[in-house]
């Protein structure tokens, strides 16, 4: 009987320690998609943590120093969209490339061209970063 | 670098320095250990150098 008892409390804890475990690694996510590498920061992995914020910010500054091409969320075609989710996946940076480029993009040469793969790479390479953070975060080999 | 907060970089200085960021990247995500990370970032440096400069080469014929 008082076996039956332990057992049933055990499988009642287990789920909310996973919810709890789930919404955890959710916000660790959120976090790495804002701040590039404040996900890692937060699991005190520093290695990831550092090279994730300065692989996406050389990215993001070397692509507005280009004059890439920042997409706005009013894109004419699917192209336009998908290249406004790449830019917003570097979070924060989004908005300091836009700062950062005070003339406007420039893609009439290959160096501004450049500079928009740059800043959507930029994008690419931090949600990437943030669903590893998350994978970690739930537990998984990371 | 030219007037302002601009860089004007040649195709194949871009290139590089793309593979160079990209392959450091790669190399913490993929890998924990440290020599493990160094191998890594090397040998995805030279696949991206090696992949550049092997589809310019297959576009030379292409490009006049």
């Amino acid at each position: 009987m008082e076996a039956n008892k332990m057992v049933d409390e055990t499988t009642a804890v287990a789920p909310q320690r996973d919810a709890k475990r789930e919404a955890m690694a959710f916000a660790i996510a959120v976090a790495g998609w804002l701040v590039p590498g404040l996900g890692h920061a937060l699991m005190k992995m520093w290695g990831r943590a550092v090279a994730c914020f300065l692989t996406v910010g050389v990215l993001v500054l070397l692509g507005a120093g280009m004059r890439g091409n920042l997409f706005s969320s009013s894109g004419n075609d699917a192209f336009d969209s998908l290249g406004f989710v790449a830019d917003m996946g570097t979070g924060t940076f989004y908005l300091a490339a836009r700062s950062l480029e005070k003339e406007g993009p420039d893609v009439s040469h290959a160096d501004g061209d450049y500079g928009t793969r740059f800043l959507a790479t930029a994008g690419v390479l931090n949600l990437l970063a943030a669903l590893h953070a998350f994978e970690a975060a739930r537990g998984r080999k990371a | 670098m030219s007037g302002g907060f601009g860089f004007k970089l040649s195709h194949l200085q871009a290139m590089l320095l793309f593979a160079v960021v990209i392959s450091i990247a790669f190399g913490f995500l993929g890998k924990r250990r440290p020599v493990d990370r160094v191998k890594y970032i090397v040998w995805a440096l030279f696949l991206f150098l090696l992949v550049g400069v092997g589809i310019g080469w297959a576009m030379y014929p292409f490009s006049r």
